[in-house]
């Protein structure tokens, strides 16, 4: 019964009450597309009755729904501030940003999506389809659903409940013996090593004074060895790397204090988040660390590492770096130089994004081609290999991941029609742009609203000429 | 994990050319974080040599030296242990433990480098230790002409460090590793 519920708002949207049009009339689609359409808004009425009996419904185990009667009393005082809310909302400027004002209604809305993820991540074999469509609409902030839900889609966990125990722990411990025998200082290793082996000569060395004993080692064994079995040379060769990924991670998301700064807390997350970039670099020696890694690392280790489950947070790093790999593994092309020329690197998709957009808008592919002479190689180089985490804000980005993520047909083609998406949301402003105005604009995009946007790609029709199956 | 060059007693171009072209192929910029040196380099190119190798440079003055503003005797702090360096010419008898363990204890230092003598010795005395790296281009010294070509790097990890003693014996460079853990106690050496 809720799962219609979903299809609502486009419903809604043409058959809204009277008596809510003149109030909502600043929401109206007349303004340019810029606005960030409030899909919760139009179901006041329709949407509250549906809670009602669902407040006295069985079966549910949903954590935030109470008892039924709490329930009723809930859905009372929400509909009163509804009444209210609505006077205040008539005299309100709309926002431009769809995220930023928090009203009932959607209260209402975030909590029903809630509950019916709840259902279906509850489920012992999950349903992947229904998953990806819940997904598709937005996963909630705060908890442990949008965590959870991103290691289904990815493939981390299995679809059978079950099997997530066993899978988890032994993810866990894989990556654990790979740190240590990637990671650990050669200084580390050794005394690992000694500390089994000779414990005895340890202890008499402790006591005695005079010469001190010297031990013969192998020609491997030394800081300064060049040898390139040496655990040594090893070490120093990834310096190098190591180096910027530490400055690459400074720089990640200045702005928040999960990421940057001086306290123990940003500290220990950047050390985790280097751990995984070293990891990976050593482990994949032909692309190795390509900047801006970091930015595609940072949603999904801040996703897991504030996950409510206690166990999950702690084990973020281990989560991280398996989801990190896999959601690397499509895009893992566009990295490595050598290929940008061929049929599976940067410039074969980027040209992929110009078709799409030819497909769906000739005119304004026209205009940027040959007008404007604007290039994808331009603007959506980052966007694409990044994949938009520098063109939004934070809470925008993550949103937006949860339709990435969950589109049937894979990460990247719904990352095309993201990017194809941006170009016609701002179509106005493009189209009277030369270009340096249009370089500017697309470089530094501009805020607009993220449902909308998210509409409109998945409103745009398939480029057929380059159709390929993907998965 | 620090690792500290310890090196010294070149004297170069008086008695030697250079340093052995095996270890100058073994050190490179870039892997070692301090550089601790006995003395009688003696010239500048040397000092430069060793600057290029590590920008964190630390000498004291041998009585070959051209360089007359080195010091006599540095300390510094490296980590959990506290460092002294001097080039042992002022400590008579030349090399002799009791003597050296006497400027040790004025230095109030864990570990104390000294040159002079050319002959690589460690030794541990009272909780801390004496280092001598010997000369690193094997040039005769004012005892003896029988001298090989050594030198030491200390890998110093919290409260342990690993002393690994590189030696040019014959042609073929052998390293020989010593471990030494400084206990707490330590701190307070009794006089």
């Amino acid at each position: 019964m809720l799962k219609g519920k979903l299809k609502l708002p486009d419903k809604a949207r043409r058959v809204f009450p009277d008596r809510l049009g003149s109030l909502v009339a600043g929401f109206n689609d007349d303004k340019d597309e810029e606005i960030g359409g409030y899909d919760s808004v139009f179901e006041c009425g329709e949407e509250l009755e549906i809670i009602h009996s669902n407040g006295f419904g069985s079966g549910r185990a949903s954590d935030d729904v109470g008892g039924g009667d709490d329930d009723c009393d809930k859905v009372e005082e929400k509909k009163k501030m509804v009444d209210s809310g609505l006077e205040k909302w008539a005299r309100q400027k709309p926002e431009k940003d769809g995220v930023g004002l928090v009203s009932v209604k959607e209260i209402l809305a975030a909590d029903e999506k809630r509950s019916d993820l709840e259902y279906e991540l509850s489920q012992k074999e999950i349903n992947l389809e229904k998953l990806q469509r819940i997904a598709s609409t937005g996963l909630p902030n705060g908890g442990g659903l949008r965590a959870t839900a991103w290691k289904l889609l990815l493939g981390y966990l299995p679809p059978s409940r079950d099997l997530w125990e066993k899978e988890l722990i032994e993810n866990r411990q894989k990556y654990a013996k790979l740190k240590e025998e990637l990671l650990l200082s050669p200084t580390e290793l050794t005394k690992i090593k000694t500390k089994v082996s000779k414990s005895d000569d340890q202890g008499a060395d402790g006591d005695i004074d005079g010469p001190l004993r010297r031990h013969e080692i192998s020609q491997d064994d030394h800081p300064l060895s060049l040898g390139k079995a040496s655990l040594w040379h090893e070490y120093f060769q990834h310096t190098e790397i190591a180096e910027q990924i530490d400055r690459d991670l400074q720089r990640t998301h200045p702005d928040m204090k999960f990421f940057s700064g001086d306290s123990s807390f940003s500290r220990k997350h950047r050390e985790a988040m280097r751990n995984v970039l070293l990891l990976f670099a050593k482990l994949n020696p032909a692309i190795c660390y390509v900047q801006g890694m970091n930015e595609v690392l940072a949603p999904i280790y801040y996703v897991f590492s504030t996950d409510t489950d206690e166990q999950n947070a702690a084990n973020a790093e281990a989560d991280s770096f398996a989801c990190f790999v896999r959601l690397l593994s499509d895009s893992v092309d566009h990295f490595c130089q050598q290929l940008d020329n061929s049929s599976v690197g940067i410039l074969a998709t980027l040209s992929r994004l110009a078709e799409l957009l030819k497909a769906n808008d000739e005119e304004l592919w026209r205009h940027l081609e040959f007008t404007s002479k604007v290039e994808p190689q331009f603007y959506a180089f980052r966007w694409i290999t990044l994949l938009l985490t520098q063109e939004f804000n934070f809470q925008s980005i993550m949103r937006i991941w949860d339709s990435l993520l969950s589109n049937p047909f894979g990460v990247q083609d719904m990352l095309l029609r993201v990017c194809c998406a941006m170009l016609l949301c701002i179509k106005s402003r493009l189209l009277n742009g030369d270009f340096v105005a249009n370089l500017k604009l697309l470089q530094h995009y501009p805020d607009i609203g993220i449902e909308h946007l998210l509409q409109v790609a998945r409103d745009l029709s398939p480029d057929t000429s380059s159709y390929r199956l993907s998965l | 994990m620090v690792l500290v060059l310890a090196l010294g007693d070149l004297h170069i171009p008086h008695r030697a050319a250079d340093l052995p072209a095996k270890f100058k192929s073994m050190l490179v910029p870039g892997k070692i974080q301090h550089i601790i040196c006995t003395g009688n380099l003696s010239i500048k190119e040397v000092h430069d040599y060793l600057r290029i190798l590590c920008p964190d440079l630390h000498i004291t003055r041998g009585e070959y030296d051209e360089e007359i503003r080195y010091p006599e005797t540095k300390t510094l702090t490296i980590g959990q242990f506290k460092l002294g360096v001097c080039h042992g010419h002022q400590v008579i008898p030349w090399g002799d433990l009791d003597s050296l363990t006497m400027l040790q204890r004025q230095l109030d230092v864990d570990i104390l480098v000294t040159g002079h003598t050319h002959q690589f010795t460690a030794y541990k005395h009272e909780g801390g230790v004496v280092i001598n790296p010997g000369s690193a281009t094997g040039a005769y010294s004012s005892i003896t002409y029988d001298v090989n070509p050594s030198f030491v790097l200390m890998d110093i990890d919290g409260l342990r460090v690993v002393v690994y003693v590189y030696e040019l014996i014959d042609g073929d460079v052998k390293v020989d590793k010593i471990d030494f853990k400084k206990t707490a106690a330590t701190t307070h050496s009794a006089h």
